[in-house]
């Protein structure tokens, strides 16, 4: 009621005024300020990465000729080695998560009945503390007279290689630093389920891998795309585990950003690089979005 | 009320008064504070500089807000510079030829006051006697910085798998014994790794290189890379050596491995190598640290202040010990100063061969192609984790 006489008020001060061709309506106005903020806090960092992409390498002004010199330097270089890691251990990362939690998801949707909040807050309090240190964690872990293999020579006398500094040890901490990303949009997605649905199936004499393959998986699909898009793009973004746990055996897309950035001085080269990866997820995205329409699944449409 | 009269047109009038008022006193504060940096400074520097026992005492000392940030490596440092925040920095801390060949070239610090801190030279170790050729610029005229810690970088071993004698006989080698593949680390230092590349290639690293020298590098960078069981950090470098992952690694010296001796790992040791190809036939690399006056337009006084408190025998020893890294000091030259160290720190910072390593080792320098040997580094580093 007080909306609908505030209405009236503000229309009849104003009866006949036509808004001004320049003017833009209430709705875009009121948008204007976080145009404005996320034209400035997102798209100018992003624009003046792609300008210096562009720049002759290791200069630092944004306003030379331009060149594709980065781009052939990259494409003519060994920085395929680079991108090709990021891209197959965030491949392993998501195709792993898949696998562990799904059952997990399953257990925290359907099985686990109040014992899930429990567990949910397990699976969160590991957030609320760095990655780093959680890494460095799995080094005092791992690392030769460690707490695993020093218990091993403790107890049995015997001493296994240590398995630190290893591409296997860079996916296992992957796996676990991003789970928490695959975990609870993929619980969301299962519980988004109907129970009915699933009776329904039953009912009409279904298999549990028919109801699984015809039911569970279709309509828990958002949670799983969800989840596979969000521990993708952050792993693909890793550079970590890689360096820490994985000893720097393997050199991932990121880090030689990094590189670039910092020792070699040169951002056009880091920002070419960056542009690329950009592109080359933003790309397997778009694939996934396409083959999944995100508000169709999401029940939009 | 206020919130009566908010009505959907006025929003924006409203919004649009409060986001100028906002501007304009946000422009407000900028002008005051440029017109009065009396109270402010702000130090970018190596980690040591930033720790609260450094600064706490000057900050009330003072009643100033001092903010200090650190990083780990010189080029980055300078890139900040480069990149504008010249206005922002009051003192950078960075290593020797930084200072003398690139800062003071391209104007990005200032000359200091040669009479006012010259005289602080005096008291510190023989070999900062003035004039010193690392706080002067090019024509040996203007004082560009102070000097403080120090030390030789070259390698650090575990001495219960290779002995002291032993490793500084076999000094670079080291690397090109293939029996040692999978036994030794890298520190993920860049910058020093292609200076420790080139030793290992047999030749000086501070110099144009010849293709033929080149050549040496590439394939020295990619059998080192591919012979390393891994690359990291100083904590993880230490770790590693207490734990028996790896028996030496490069690069490495009193900065890197003190945090362990002084924690009572004293079997793992700097090392110089007795021979090498660097001038007058030294094996050694030695870095020391330099700090200047960022040429700030609006400079903050304390700058200066800063820098006589930090000369202050007490407060010089507080910067050798300061949390992260422990290193000697320039200022232990004088007994004031050197009679603060205990039995154990001197013993965590290798005292007792300290000058003999200094004396064993090239000064640290600008590698003039350095970015075509980063490259191959780089490159080398990238195939060796290629399969």
């Amino acid at each position: 009621m007080a909306e609908i006489s505030a209405h009236e008020t503000v229309s009849g001060q104003l009866p006949a005024a036509k808004p001004a061709a320049w003017r833009l309506g209430p709705g875009r106005a009121n948008a204007v300020p976080i145009i404005l903020f996320l034209l400035i806090g997102f798209a100018a960092p992003l624009l003046a990465v792609i300008g210096y992409s562009f720049m002759p390498p290791r200069t630092f002004g944004l306003w030379q000729t331009p060149t594709l010199e980065n781009y052939v330097s990259v494409f003519t270089g060994t920085s395929y080695i680079s991108f090709l890691w990021s891209l197959g251990l965030g491949a392993a990362t998501v195709l792993l998560l898949a696998v562990i939690c799904y059952p997990v998801a399953y257990g925290l949707a359907r099985v686990f009945g109040r014992w899930s909040t429990l567990l949910t807050l397990l699976f969160t309090i590991p957030l609320f503390v760095s990655e780093n240190v959680r890494i460095y964690g799995w080094i005092l872990f791992f690392i030769k007279n460690g707490v695993l293999l020093g218990t091993f020579k403790a107890w049995f006398g015997v001493e296994p290689e240590s398995w630190l500094f290893t591409q296997g040890i860079i996916v296992l901490g992957m796996v676990y630093v991003y789970l928490p990303f695959m975990l609870f949009p993929m619980t969301l997605g299962v519980s988004m389920v109907p129970k009915e649905t699933r009776d329904a199936a039953f009912d009409l004499g279904a298999t549990r891998w028919q109801v699984f393959k015809e039911v569970d998986l279709p309509l828990s699909m958002p949670g799983i795309v969800i989840g596979f898009l969000l521990s993708f793009v952050l792993a693909v973004g890793a550079i970590a585990e890689a360096k820490v746990l994985g000893g720097q055996k393997v050199i991932p897309i990121t880090h030689d950003i990094e590189i670039a950035f910092t020792y070699s001085q040169n951002w056009p080269l880091g920002s070419a690089l960056a542009v690329l990866l950009m592109l080359v997820v933003g790309a397997l995205v778009l694939l996934v979005l396409r083959r999944f329409d995100l508000d169709t699944i999401l029940g939009r449409r | 009320m206020f919130t009566s009269k908010l009505s959907r047109r006025n929003f924006m009038q409203q919004s649009a008064l409060w986001a100028s008022a906002f501007a304009a006193g946000g422009t407000l504060g900028v002008r005051s504070a440029m017109a009065d940096r009396s109270k402010e400074l702000n130090i970018l520097c190596w980690e040591g500089y930033n720790s609260a026992q450094v600064l706490d005492p000057f900050r009330e000392s003072s009643g100033a807000t001092v903010k200090a940030e650190s990083l780990t490596n010189d080029p980055t440092m300078i890139n900040r510079l480069r990149a504008g925040e010249i206005n922002v920095w009051d003192l950078i801390n960075v290593n020797n030829p930084w200072a003398r060949e690139v800062m003071w070239p391209e104007k990005l610090i200032k000359p200091l006051d040669r009479a006012r801190f010259e005289p602080y030279y005096e008291k510190m170790l023989p070999a900062f006697k003035p004039p010193y050729k690392w706080a002067l610029d090019g024509s040996g005229q203007e004082l560009i910085g102070m000097a403080q810690r120090f030390g030789p970088y070259s390698f650090v071993v575990n001495t219960d798998k290779i002995s002291k004698e032993s490793a500084e006989d076999q000094g670079w080698d080291l690397w090109n014994d293939s029996a040692n593949a999978g036994k030794y680390g890298i520190l993920e230092s860049d910058d020093w790794n292609v200076f420790n590349l080139c030793c290992i290639a047999g030749f000086d690293p501070f110099k144009e290189h010849s293709d033929d020298e080149v050549a040496k590098f590439t394939d020295a960078a990619k059998r080192v890379f591919k012979g390393a069981k891994l690359v990291g950090d100083i904590a993880t470098m230490n770790q590693a050596l207490v734990s028996g992952e790896i028996d030496f690694h490069m690069t490495g010296g009193t900065y890197s491995v003190s945090p362990a001796r002084a924690d009572g790992a004293t079997n793992l040791r700097a090392i110089t190598p007795k021979k090498g190809p660097m001038a007058g036939g030294k094996g050694g690399i030695a870095w020391i640290e330099i700090t200047s006056v960022v040429n700030n337009p609006d400079v903050s006084p304390l700058a200066e202040q800063f820098l006589e408190y930090v000369q202050d025998p007490e407060m010089s020893h507080t910067v050798a010990f300061a949390e992260g890294t422990f290193n000697p000091v320039s200022q232990m030259g004088n007994p004031d100063c050197f009679k603060l160290f205990t039995k154990e720190e001197l013993d965590a910072i290798q005292w007792d061969t300290l000058e003999e390593e200094m004396a064993a080792s090239a000064e640290y320098d600008i590698v003039p192609d350095y970015d075509k040997l980063l490259d191959i580094m780089t490159s080398a580093k990238r195939e060796a984790s290629g399969g």
